[in-house]
């Protein structure tokens, strides 16, 4: 890559000098923030502590699920008003709610000898629009937890709610902070739910494995994110987001004078360590290996955490700190780098796995990929609309998905189940999963996810130097249609067939996760055991409900990225309001009107305007997965176990294998460094009893045989020691005495 | 008076317990835990907090005169922290240890109640030799609990805990002593004679340059006159004590001995407040009485501290006790602590401070944890206990907080102490600015621009972001071994040693002779009708007592991690102070090498012509 190319070419893009400076002097300019946006945070906060008190009390209803859902639904709306506020402050304003201090403690009178990180909340249009989608599906998929949960009410029941309501108090101080310690609050308190909540099967052992591999990877992204702001720190002398952004300025202007390299190292290094930071916890290489596993999580929670809300918190962290990356030669072309490869990585994968959850799973890996990389590429506004639209297609493909795993024992396997969508009572399951996987593949025009997807692949194509990030998007694309549909047509259509899956055995006798009594329900009661009793349990009218209105949200997200008022599309403007638009969003509207202009430092697909043909080009990639997945997994399929794609299979010999194998990256891991930490641990523990203690114990023995032979009393008895004590003490003084009288 | 009552109350108490029968003794000794612990929070009521730096409540009383050694007592902030952490600690370990303690009740409760003494004694102490007999009157009780209440290796664990950080102390005593000498041999200040003259009249010799006092005040300054090679002695000496009681490496073998061995209220008090006397020792003596020396060979000690956190940490990962793991973790844990001390910036030392009331709380409440299943189990292998949240609900969400608590979660009290120490550990460069930093080779030097703009928030020191980011990894470590232990002890399949599983609960507590098993298996009956596999006198899960042990050490856990702020506020009179002394000290540094040291204008104001004489 050549990076300072790019970096000189993107000087040249960035806006006008009065533009960036109306950008500072609004930040600078702050307002204090309404009351209420403090809500959005506490009302979690609040439902959590409720949720726990139900717990002390063993309550055994679905009351914990109730007082959640109208917290987060209340949380929800303090955060539309808080929009509502800060639209009326005008476009692009800041606003700032202080609550109370936190680590805040002067050594003097000078900048930066003052560490402050408050419990404050910056408000901007960025911050509203992920509350918006945060509560907002926060309250969907916990009325749909309120019956998916329903076979644990008691003590599981309360646990899982407590911990979803800490989830998102965590995410609204994630997203909410004024500061980057109280995001690191906020980014490790959701590592802290996320774990609880992937063990929350805690007597099966692969769960509390993948929860302790979650805390551990994201702990790694954790460290650098510290150092990232430990630096942050450092140079800015603040870790406040205002202060922050209101002392970037010489080096924006550095950066717009073209002298890149006269930028501090310190300001370059800064975007390098959050990024890491921002790998881990949106699952990105070499840190995703947690986020498959993760999916040992009650669905809900892999609805929520593991695919709409959390691990965009890696996109959010480079969206608020945009200025910064700005300013590093390295720092957005690695990130896009990274984000292409682990695109192209988890499709592949996701196209060779079984388990419809996990092929999510990997779905949700590969899209995170593009969003960093519509970070990358200078595409903050598409970057953005993608999380938005992905959160909403990805949680409801997971809530489709945990329906069938609900209503078949556990089932997952898409080659023992087909034509769900057919049969009785599945219909709303059906539609939703159609609609998501419309979405994830990204058919053609009626969906919001090609738009979002298209502005990437767009900005990817126009941005110079970025064409071969393009090129692998575009491949990734293509697979992506090919492993969406590929559930779709093996599951949802077809010949109608299952296999129920193990959780049947497991409510009988050894109650395998469900520990708390799951009478409520009954659907495993009253069958004996065996296959041929079995019948699907279809969803009740909590699951429909929210599949049903996450059809239509998923449809509806194209209103904010397509309409607007006068400064663009809605979505577009909230973003353009703030950090995230800074340089970045300006930079592509300035490279795009270029690209009309004169066309040179406007990149272009084939002498096409990137954007247009994208709009083409990814339909087309788009239908030829679909249509690949359609002859090779519905059409002539007559039993749910087999399609034409096994026949295939050889042709790609090892490579199939080792797809499936997901490339043997966890085994790979575990060769390189777990076992050899785990041994270097051991000889360290042998170390330390046989080297530092024997010596220890050597130097320890010649003086006490000599004791020995000299007080023959001695034998651990307590007097001697206090008088040995004493005497000792008594020597010391008297030799101090003698020397100085 | 008042802080003079916080030795004397429990040394009261101790003294009528020992003429008690032994059934009051429990009772008598939380009598008098409690009775210290209103005095103490008296005391506390009573402090300025707004002045952090300023000794409160000092006293003095004569005592032996003609020594120069004096009664003397006085608390500033930080004292005052660690009284309160004490005064915490002590009544809650005697509620801790209602079931754990079934015999010779008067030797434990007195032993325990002696050593809160000696341990407010330490904190609150104005003069060396009052707070060095103190200091080591620790060791005693302690000895005694873990030789007399410990388990199975406790004779080998207590001689050695004894021995070990007896040779250190008194090695550091040395090194004080060594101080005391050079300030008496001081001239005395025309002033100064005339006001010594004066005292001694009355009886009291006033501490100062040329006098035999051990009035901590007064050496502070003499010290900080010293040459530097005298300095460099006295730090090591004084390094030497309070290194082995931290511990660091590599002079912590004791600690998991001591601590695997301990009855649980030993180790609650252990790692609690006595680990903290020494890190306490370093603030208060090493650091200003030889500041220069102390900021020379910051880095050498910061060394220590990251390889015991990283060795420690790892040692933990492969542990199977679960006690060991935990008292492993200590020696990773202090090692951030000590850690922020060697910044030698404020960042570094609120935040050590602040550490070390916080790992009081989180590694305290853990051995609590640990000693409640140990008492229904009488195991801590981890090969035998496995998924225990199956059975004690209450107990894993207590055992799960806590250890979070200990990971270094941000909201809960370790991680905003973890946070500045390592912080101060990152800015304490005085390379930061001068364009030969950090990634040195990987960055062209000139990108690091213009010295001094780019980085305001450094401080000075010999650490740097290296230091913090190695150190950071011990993060990481904490997360991989503290959540192996939950993910073994807490989570997972049920596990209960055999005897335990399923039938009666009076089945064979295996190796636990004498502790009253007869009385356990008759009152097993009665107490439990719906915990079929209960054990001795305690059901399944936690008793309401037990839960009143915890429950305050979470709340604070909450409270100091979300709201620390009153303690950063307080703390940063005397720290601020702290850093003054290094500062000065720094940059004298180069006067203190040169021969002839009458140009210096030492600390306190005195001259130092003196050491030329």
């Amino acid at each position: 890559m050549h990076a300072t190319s790019i970096l000189s070419t993107w000087a040249g893009l960035l806006p006008a000098q009065h533009e960036a400076a109306g950008a500072a002097a609004q930040v600078a300019g702050a307002v204090d923030g309404p009351a209420i946006a403090a809500l959005a945070p506490l009302l979690p906060l609040l439902s959590f502590v409720l949720c726990g008190l139900c717990a002390a009390f063993k309550v055994r209803s679905k009351l914990p699920a109730w007082i959640t859902v109208a917290c987060l639904a209340a949380s929800f709306a303090a955060v539309v008003a808080t929009t509502l506020d800060l639209r009326e402050a005008g476009a692009g304003s800041v606003m700032v709610t202080p609550l109370f201090d936190w680590i805040n403690y002067s050594w003097g009178t000078e900048a930066g000898q003052h560490f402050r990180a408050n419990f404050a909340f910056h408000i901007d249009s960025l911050t509203c629009l992920w509350m918006l989608f945060v509560t907002g599906l926060a309250t969907l998929i916990a009325l749909y937890a309120s019956e998916y949960m329903s076979h644990d009410v008691g003590m599981g029941y309360c646990r899982f709610f407590a911990a979803f309501s800490l989830f998102v108090f965590s995410m609204a101080c994630l997203v909410m902070g004024d500061n980057l310690v109280l995001l690191y609050l906020g980014w490790e308190g959701v590592g802290l739910c996320s774990y609880l909540l992937i063990g929350y099967f805690y007597k099966k052992p692969s769960a509390v494995a993948a929860a302790k591999k979650a805390f551990i990877v994201n702990r790694i992204g954790d460290l650098f994110l510290a150092l990232g702001i430990m630096l942050c720190w450092v140079h800015f002398g603040s870790v406040e987001y205002r202060e922050i952004f209101a002392r970037v300025g010489p080096s924006l202007e550095l950066l717009r004078e073209g002298k890149v390299d006269q930028i501090p190292g310190i300001v370059q290094l800064i975007p390098l360590l959050l990024m890491v930071g921002a790998f881990g916890k949106s699952a990105q290489l070499p840190l995703y290996v947690w986020l498959p596993d993760a999916m040992e999580g009650p669905t809900p929670v892999s609805a929520l955490i593991h695919a709409a809300t959390m691990v965009t918190a890696g996109v959010y962290l480079i969206a608020r700190t945009y200025p910064l990356f700005l300013l590093s030669e390295y720092a957005l072309p690695i990130v896009g780098w990274v984000g292409a490869l682990t695109a192209l990585l988890a499709a592949t994968i996701g196209m060779a796995q079984f388990d419809i959850k996990r092929i999510m799973a990997y779905s949700t890996v590969s899209q995170l990929g593009y969003m960093f990389c519509g970070l990358a590429v200078l595409g903050s506004v598409g970057a953005a609309a993608h999380v938005f639209t992905h959160a909403f297609f990805k949680a409801m493909l997971f809530l489709s998905c945990g329906a069938v795993m609900h209503g078949f024992a556990g089932q997952l396997d898409l080659r023992k189940l087909s034509g769900v969508a057919f049969m009785k009572g599945w219909g709303v399951v059906g539609i939703a999963m159609f609609v998501g996987c419309l979405n994830l593949a990204g058919f053609p025009v009626i969906t919001a996810g090609y738009w979002s997807k298209d502005m990437i692949l767009g900005d990817a194509f126009a941005t110079p130097g970025m064409q071969a990030i393009g090129w692998i998007l575009l491949l990734t694309a293509g697979l992506t249609a090919y492993y969406t549909f590929r559930v779709f047509f093996r599951v949802f259509v077809g010949p109608k067939h299952f296999e129920p899956g193990d959780e049947l055995h497991a409510h009988d006798d050894h109650g395998h996760g469900h520990d708390d009594g799951h009478g409520g329900h009954g659907h495993a009661a009253g069958h004996a055991p065996s296959h041929a009793d079995f019948h699907p349990h279809a969803p009740g009218w909590a699951i429909n409900l929210v599949l049903g209105i996450l059809a239509i949200a998923a449809f509806a997200a194209i209103v904010p990225l397509m309409t607007g008022g006068d400064n663009g599309p809605w979505l577009a403007s909230m973003v353009d309001g703030s950090s995230a638009k800074y340089l970045g969003v300006a930079a592509s509207q300035a490279a795009h009107a270029a690209g009309h202009g004169d066309g040179h430092a406007h990149a272009t697909f084939f002498g096409y305007d990137a954007h247009k043909a994208m709009m083409v080009v990814s339909g087309v990639v788009g239908f030829i997965g679909i249509l690949i997945a359609y002859l090779l997994h519905y059409a002539g399929r007559t039993t749910a176990a087999r399609s034409k794609a096994d026949s295939l299979l050889p042709a790609f010999g090892p490579l199939a294998t080792a797809a499936q194998h997901k490339w043997y990256v966890d085994e790979i891991y575990d060769l390189l460094i777990v076992k050899p930490l785990w041994v270097i641990s051991n000889i360290f523990a042998l170390i330390d009893k046989y080297v530092v203690d024997g010596l220890v114990d050597f130097l320890g023995w010649a003086p006490r045989a000599i004791g020995r032979s000299l007080r023959p009393s001695q034998g651990g008895e307590l007097h001697g020691y206090a008088i040995g004590m004493a005497g000792g003490i008594a020597v010391l003084v008297l030799i101090v005495l003698l020397v100085t009288f | 008076m008042i802080l003079f009552s916080l030795i004397l109350i429990p040394l009261l108490f101790a003294a009528l317990l020992a003429l008690a029968p032994a059934a009051q003794a429990r009772s008598l000794a939380f009598l008098g835990m409690l009775t210290s612990s209103a005095a103490a929070v008296l005391a506390m009521l009573r402090f300025d907090w707004n002045n952090g730096a300023v000794f409160a409540n000092e006293k003095t009383f004569p005592w032996l005169g003609e020594l120069g050694i004096q009664l003397s007592v006085g608390a500033d902030s930080v004292s005052m922290l660690m009284i309160a952490l004490t005064a915490l600690l002590g009544p809650i370990c005697v509620v801790a240890s209602r079931t754990a303690v079934t015999e010779r009740h008067r030797t434990f409760f007195g032993w325990l109640l002696v050593l809160q003494a000696a341990m407010y004694g330490v904190f609150i102490a104005r003069d060396l030799i009052l707070f060095y007999i103190c200091f080591e009157f620790t060791l005693v009780p302690m000895f005694v609990l873990i030789n007399v209440f410990g388990s199975t290796n406790r004779k080998h664990a207590s001689v050695k805990f004894f021995l070990y950080t007896f040779t250190g102390s008194v090695i550091a005593l040395a090194g004080l002593v060594y101080v005391a000498k050079f300030n008496a041999e001081l001239p005395v200040s025309a002033t100064r004679e005339s006001l010594a003259a004066m005292m001694q009249a009355g009886g009291t010799p006033a501490p100062g340059p040329g006098v035999w006092t051990f009035d901590i005040e007064t050496l502070g300054r003499a010290a900080r006159r010293m040459s530097s090679t005298e300095q460099a002695w006295v730090l090591l000496a004084l390094m030497v004590g309070f290194a082995v009681k931290v511990p660091l490496f590599p002079v912590h073998t004791w600690l998991p001995l001591a601590h695997t061995e301990a009855p649980t209220a030993g180790s609650v008090i252990l790692a609690g407040v006595l680990l903290k006397l020494g890190t306490y020792g370093i603030f208060r003596f090493a650091i200003p009485f030889v500041p220069a020396a102390f900021a020379e060979y910051a880095p050498l000690i910061a060394q220590l501290c990251i390889v015991g956190i990283l060795y420690g940490g790892l040692i933990c990962w492969v542990q199977t006790d679960v006690k060991k793991l935990v008292a492993y973790s200590s020696v990773a844990h202090l090692g951030f602590c000590v850690l922020g001390l060697a910044a030698t910036n404020a960042t570094g030392l609120s935040g050590s401070i602040l550490y070390m009331i916080n790992h009081g709380l989180s590694t305290g409440a853990l051995f609590l944890c640990i000693g409640m299943v140990y008492e229904r189990y009488h195991t801590r292998s981890m090969k035998e206990l496995g998924g225990l949240a199956a059975k004690m609900p209450v107990w894993s969400t207590f055992m799960i907080f806590f250890t979070m608590a200990s990971v270094g979660l941000p909201g809960l009290n370790g991680f905003v102490s973890e946070f500045m120490c390592l912080l101060a550990a990152f800015q304490a460069s005085s390379a930061w600015g001068s364009s030969t930093t950090m990634v040195e080779g990987a960055m062209d030097a000139g990108l690091w621009g213009s010295a001094g703009a780019s980085t305001v928030g450094a401080t000075h020191g010999g650490l740097g972001p290296w230091y913090a980011a190695i150190a950071g990894i011990g993060m990481i470590v904490a997360a991989m071994y503290l959540l192996l232990m939950v993910g073994r002890v807490v989570w997972g399949p049920l596990v209960e040693p055999h005897g335990h599983g399923g039938h009666g609960g009076h089945g064979g507590h295996g190796g636990h002779g004498g502790h009253g098993h007869d009385a356990h298996g008759a009152a097993a009956g009665d107490h439990h009708d719906d915990h079929a596999d209960a054990h001795g006198p305690l059901p399944a899960d936690l008793t309401a007592r037990e839960i009143g042990v915890l429950a305050p050490l979470a709340i604070l856990c909450v409270v100091l991690g979300v709201y620390p702020k009153p303690l950063l506020a307080t703390l940063e009179g005397p720290v601020n102070q702290t850093v003054q002394l290094i500062d000065s000290a720094r940059s004298m540094g180069l006067q203190l090498e040169a021969p002839a040291h009458t140009t210096s204008p030492a600390q306190g104001g005195a001259p130092t012509q003196g050491l030329a004489q």
